[in-house]
């Protein structure tokens, strides 16, 4: 279906090739997952497919790329439409009408569908994706996950052979992804639809694909069962790395498979490690706070304490009152019945410096904090801003990634090293609290690893109360001391991260699902927690 | 060599069409001074028909997808601007947008922002009427002439503050002239017939150049001179970051760049 022959891409004002030499075949019906770090050409893989590179980007290619028979290099992407279906990242990004029914009839008022064609072809995409409630409703009013079905049913609408998805999950909550995969797993299955779909959660979709390319820093790439390539990609899921700690023979790809694997590794008694509670001082004070948005309750009378030293967790579905209960605490709401107190202070009377030096706050889109033109002028304003020595924020930040170039815009880079700069800004005046709303929405699992180092030592080192609201578990699990889980604007569970994580099996993490039922939470935990248990170290 | 589609230019064909479609609507604003007898509807009826003639024949020739999607952006923020001021007192925050984004666009892109964003706008604030012909050809024009503004002088590229006096001093010409389009549009018909300042049918050109003057003046300059102002507040302020923001858009939009299909690559290094 789709062919890549001695691919090589360079893009314009770039002396580097993005690829070479790239040659692959994928079959009619195969489901293919892209994996790469950041920056190493997924999207633009993703994008020679139709031809959108080099057609609306510019580029030298070398080689020959054909879906279906045709050759990208001599039909543009218009005329792949009807072939090739594609979805970004952000569905928002790409919707043009209102409502439900009108984005799904766009594309094919476009491409000159007579009307009869249109009806029968909206009512069966409804069915398919199961949006036939929703057909009427705007689409802003509907949630991540359905937006995202909205997006892939306006890309099949068309009949395509190929459906191509850019991270089509990564912004979306566990739920809405499993959502989504499961419909994209159907589709592959039911009309044998060939789908190409790159994801840096690679917990979520492993276990729907068929193959993986990998593309590795260099600019190398190998295709092959997601088993083979996994044993030595150093992007991977948290079983693959306990699978590769262990050294076990193989690797599997789900829960069910490393257990199986592993029975051997949990015929004993673990000893239950008791994680010691934090003892600083209370840094957050929150009693008895409501909050009201109209009529509908964000809040009921939550009452919380964070202390200094301590990483919580505050984890709840889509509307739990995670972001109001933060913003609260920042004291971007004034009108609150009960009381915040930040180190005594009420949070909306704190200006200038002060509040700078007392709440650090990195909102889920980090990038509404980036004003300035370029790196180093965001970094300097930051210095004035927080009366630093000059260069000392850009000291910072070249501590968190040593690459980055002082003249980028900041919008121009990638994900991960703009998190970078956005935590530089904010850490730099070292404020008592750290709050972040959804730190890893689109980051791979290197910058992720990144804002781990980050926390924990930030937290730790410098004794720093942090607070994130997050619905990854695998981040929770590697990061947090304790965890608050809302619902509907209620406190149902506060405590140490084991015991809230490991209370419901929705909200494990994949290591703890594999060990169950030994308390541990990440490879670093297993590994720990069999030596101790066996005597003997499992990596032998 | 092949490149990627450049930002939208008028062909040939759509300069003639342009510039025929221009002479009749200009015919339209000032045939009182020559011709005795009631012209309006006609004009209105002729200028109207002229836009349709335009955008057609504009979107029959190759305007490509990524123009059409910075038009569509510009158009929007253009329409979301014009509520804001309504035309009270001539307080229309949106002069200044059209002029820094043509002076990026070029041209024939700025000349069809004019139109598009004009049009939109009009359904938003409920100006849909005889004179939203007249108000997209002046806006179309202010579009034009700001996109045709000099990006080299003397083989030094105009940017920083000579490009804001440069937009400015655009922006208060276009101010005015928008005043007077308009004023030429409807004075004929709003002061009756006996008054000073009328509008005399088949009178002298000179005698109504000056009746007009004198109604412009007593009337309109109160709506002008505020947008003038607003206008040029508006450019000083936003000009250096609107400017980068829409640069970088054009930079980032990879327009005329050349694309090249080989058998192998090779890096020079």
């Amino acid at each position: 279906m789709i062919r890549f022959n001695n691919v090589s891409l360079i893009y314009p004002h770039s002396l580097h090739t993005v690829f070479e030499d790239l040659s692959f075949t994928i079959d009619e019906g195969e489901m293919v997952l892209v994996i790469g770090a950041t920056g190493s050409g997924k999207s633009s893989l993703l994008r020679l497919i139709n031809g959108l590179v080099p057609h609306h980007t510019g580029g030298i290619l070398a080689g020959d790329i054909s879906v279906d028979g045709i050759s990208t290099s001599l039909t543009k992407p218009g005329g792949l439409a009807h072939l090739i279906g594609i979805v970004g990242q952000n569905p928002a990004h790409g919707f043009v009408t209102d409502t439900v029914e009108e984005e799904l009839v766009f594309g094919m008022e476009a491409l000159n569908f007579a009307p009869d064609v249109m009806r029968k072809r909206v009512e069966e995409i409804l069915d398919l994706l199961s949006l036939a409630h929703l057909r009427a409703r705007s689409i802003s009013t509907l949630s991540g996950g359905e937006q995202q079905r909205v997006a892939i049913g306006s890309a099949l609408v068309m009949h395509p052979k190929v459906l191509v998805l850019d991270e089509p999950t990564s912004a979306l909550d566990p739920i809405a992804a499993e959502e989504v995969l499961s419909i994209l797993h159907r589709l592959v299955h039911d009309l044998g639809l060939t789908v190409v779909i790159s994801e840096h959660k690679l917990e979520r979709v492993i276990g729907f694909a068929d193959r993986i390319i990998a593309i590795s820093a260099d600019g190398k790439t190998e295709i092959d069962i997601p088993e083979e390539i996994l044993k030595k990609s150093p992007i991977a899921p948290p079983i693959v790395h306990l699978a590769r700690a262990l050294n076990l023979d193989s690797v599997g790809t789900s829960v069910r498979e490393v257990r199986r694997m592993t029975t051997h590794l949990r015929d004993f008694t673990p000893l239950l490690s008791q994680p010691g509670s934090a003892t600083g001082q209370t840094v957050v004070a929150i009693e008895k706070l409501s909050h009201f948005y109209g009529e509908k309750m964000a809040l009921r009378e939550v009452s919380l304490e964070f202390k200094s030293g301590e990483i919580s967790a505050v984890m709840g579905r889509n509307g739990a009152g995670k972001s109001t209960l933060f913003k609260s605490i920042v004291g971007f709401h004034t009108s609150i019945g009960g009381q915040i107190r930040v180190l005594g202070t009420d949070p909306t009377e704190l200006h200038g410096r002060k509040r700078l030096s007392t709440i650090g706050y990195i909102p889920q889109e980090p990038s509404d904090l980036l004003i300035h033109p370029s790196v180093a002028k965001e970094c300097a304003a930051s210095d004035r801003d927080n009366g630093l020595a000059d260069g000392s924020t850009f000291a910072f930040l070249i501590r968190l990634t040593p690459t980055v170039n002082p003249e980028a815009h900041p919008r121009d880079l990638s994900e991960g090293q703009r998190l970078s700069l956005v935590l530089a800004l904010i850490l730099c005046s070292a404020p008592d609290v750290l709050i972040m709303d959804e730190p890893t929405r689109g980051l791979d699992y290197q910058a992720k690893s990144l804002l781990v180092d980050t926390l924990v030592s930030y937290s730790r080192n410098l004794g720093k109360c942090v607070l994130i609201a997050t619905h990854d578990v695998e981040l929770v699990a590697e990061v947090a001391d304790r965890v608050v889980f809302l619902a509907d604007g209620d406190v149902v569970a506060d405590g140490a991260t084991l015991d809230v994580l490991l209370s419901s099996p929705a909200f494990a993490p994949q290591v703890a699902k594999v060990m169950s039922p030994a308390p541990w939470l990440t490879v670093k935990d297993a590994l720990r927690g069999i030596a101790e248990a066996t005597g003997k170290d499992p990596q032998e | 060599m092949k490149t990627t589609p450049g930002i939208f230019r008028l062909s040939a064909q759509s300069k003639v069409v342009l510039a025929f479609t221009s002479v009749i609507a200009l015919a339209g604003f000032v045939w009182p001074f020559f011709y005795v007898g009631n012209l309006h509807w006609i004009f209105v009826a002729a200028i109207a028909a002229s836009a349709l003639l335009l955008v057609s024949e504009v979107g029959i020739g190759s305007i490509d997808a990524k123009s059409i999607a910075l038009l569509g952006v510009m158009s929007a923020f253009i329409t979301l601007l014009r509520p804001l001021g309504a035309g009270a007192a001539g307080l229309e925050p949106i002069w200044f947008a059209l002029i820094i984004a043509a002076r990026v666009f070029g041209p024939s892109w700025g000349f069809l922002l004019g139109i598009t964003s004009m049009t939109t706008s009009a359904l938003l604030t409920g100006g849909v009427g005889p004179w939203l012909a007249y108000q997209v050809f002046a806006a179309g024009w202010i579009g034009l002439l700001a996109g045709s503004l000099p990006q080299k002088f003397a083989g030094k590229l105009i940017r920083g503050a000579t490009e804001k006096v440069l937009l400015v001093v655009t922006g208060i010409f276009a101010s005015f002239a928008f005043g007077i389009l308009m004023d030429l549009q409807f004075w004929p018909w709003v002061m009756g017939s006996n008054t000073q300042l009328s509008y005399v049918p088949g009178g002298a050109i000179s005698e109504n150049l000056s009746r007009f003057i004198t109604f412009h003046f007593a009337s309109s300059m109160a709506w002008d001179i505020p947008r003038a102002i607003l206008t040029s507040v508006l450019i000083v302020m936003t000009a250096t970051p609107f400017l980068r923001a829409l640069r970088r858009t054009y930079f980032r939009a990879a327009f005329l760049t050349p694309i090249e299909f080989k058998n192998v690559v090779q890096i020079k290094n």
